[in-house]
């Protein structure tokens, strides 16, 4: 009773999803060794997640599996883009603003307050010569 | 586990007496495993994360230390967790057939891909130890193998690339190995006729730990060696 829901995966679809699989490694090994500039890492993610779709879709058979773990996965998957996005807005940027100082904004307004009490003439008669 | 109650008229022993029927029983594991994979997703999400992070902080180190790492092992290592995560789809195939020989045959060539993963694993590791090449603070790279003048790998941040490595493939072979031992634990059971086409949830969430497992190195793999 039982298994007549359940999806059955034909042999011939996970031989012809491993041949794939297969197929696909051989690709990314040839093209990571040629020259493609930046290319070379976005192909050989783009071959990743294809191969890890196939992966998903028919040999954990999410393709015909309940929608809720379907949506049990994207949630996860969009958590891990977040964490990596987030972070990345910080690491990639640090050291991109060049008019920053070391202290708070009130220690800036206080130092700055400082300068403007100075007198700078009493100052120059402070270092005059021979006095 | 539920197999040892006592099966009345029209209700199956593996049958616990919380679940209305044996297909609430199935998708509610199913989905507790799905919900597991996902943890196990940001476990190493966070690793990923980090080797983002210094990826993009230190290009060309990254790019000059995974030469250490040689690309025909990993591919070997590629192929084969491949193809355990096949004999796993086909286990589960049979399982869902109530086909007992082919059960048994696909698993016990599982934990032979596994096994044959782990021997290259190991070769790899030992292969990187003997020339200093070490997670953390004991990185210093010495003498000459396989090509390379491990001295010129003595560069700063080759460190962070390895510990990251040594941590990735680290916990992603303990991963390996805690299937292994789940899959012997389902070779027993199968032999002893617990799994029907009606109940096989062990084989199907142990296939769904499995893939997740390949699914990780799937990545690892080109980001370590390739690129």
């Amino acid at each position: 009773m039982a298994h007549a829901v359940h999806h059955i995966t034909p042999k011939k679809t996970l031989i012809q999803v491993f041949i794939a699989l297969i197929a696909l490694t051989v690709l990314t090994v040839v093209t990571s060794r040629m020259d493609l500039g930046a290319y070379n890492i976005l192909l050989a993610l783009f071959i990743a997640f294809c191969k890890a779709m196939f992966v998903i879709l028919i040999f954990m058979a999410l393709r015909h599996d309940s929608r809720i773990n379907a949506a049990v996965f994207a949630l996860g998957s969009v958590i891990v883009v977040v964490f990596l996005l987030f972070t990345l807005i910080d690491t990639v940027f640090r050291g991109d603003l060049p008019n920053t100082v070391e202290g708070t904004i009130m220690e800036q307004e206080a130092a700055d307050e400082a300068m403007r009490m100075r007198d700078p003439s009493r100052e120059e008669l402070d270092a005059g010569p021979g006095e | 586990m539920a197999s040892t109650s006592v099966a009345s008229a029209g209700h199956p022993g593996h049958l616990q007496h919380h679940f209305v029927s044996e297909e609430q029983q199935f998708d509610a594991s199913k989905m507790g495993m799905w919900l597991f994979l996902v943890t196990e997703i940001l476990l190493f999400s966070g690793m990923f994360v980090a080797y983002t992070v210094f990826r993009i902080w230190y290009p060309e180190v990254f790019a000059h230390s995974a030469e250490l790492l040689d690309w025909r092992l990993g591919g070997l290592n590629t192929v084969v967790l491949l193809a355990s995560s096949f004999t796993v789809a086909l286990g589960v195939h049979y399982a869902q057939l109530d086909n007992k020989k082919g059960l048994v045959i696909n698993l016990i060539l599982t934990i032979v891909f596994a096994t044959i993963f782990i021997v290259v694993k190991y070769f790899e590791y030992t292969g990187k130890f003997a020339h200093g090449v070490f997670p953390g603070i004991n990185f210093q790279p010495h003498g000459v193998g396989g090509g390379h003048i491990y001295a010129e790998y003595d560069i700063p941040f080759a460190a962070q690339f390895f510990s990251i490595y040594f941590v990735m493939t680290g916990i992603h072979g303990l991963h390996v190995l805690v299937g292994m031992g789940l899959f012997a634990w389902l070779i027993t059971r199968a032999l002893r006729g617990h799994f029907t086409s009606s109940y096989y949830t062990p084989v199907e969430l142990t296939g769904l730990y499995w893939h997740l497992v390949d699914i990780i190195w799937i990545f690892l793999f080109p980001l370590l060696y390739l690129i």
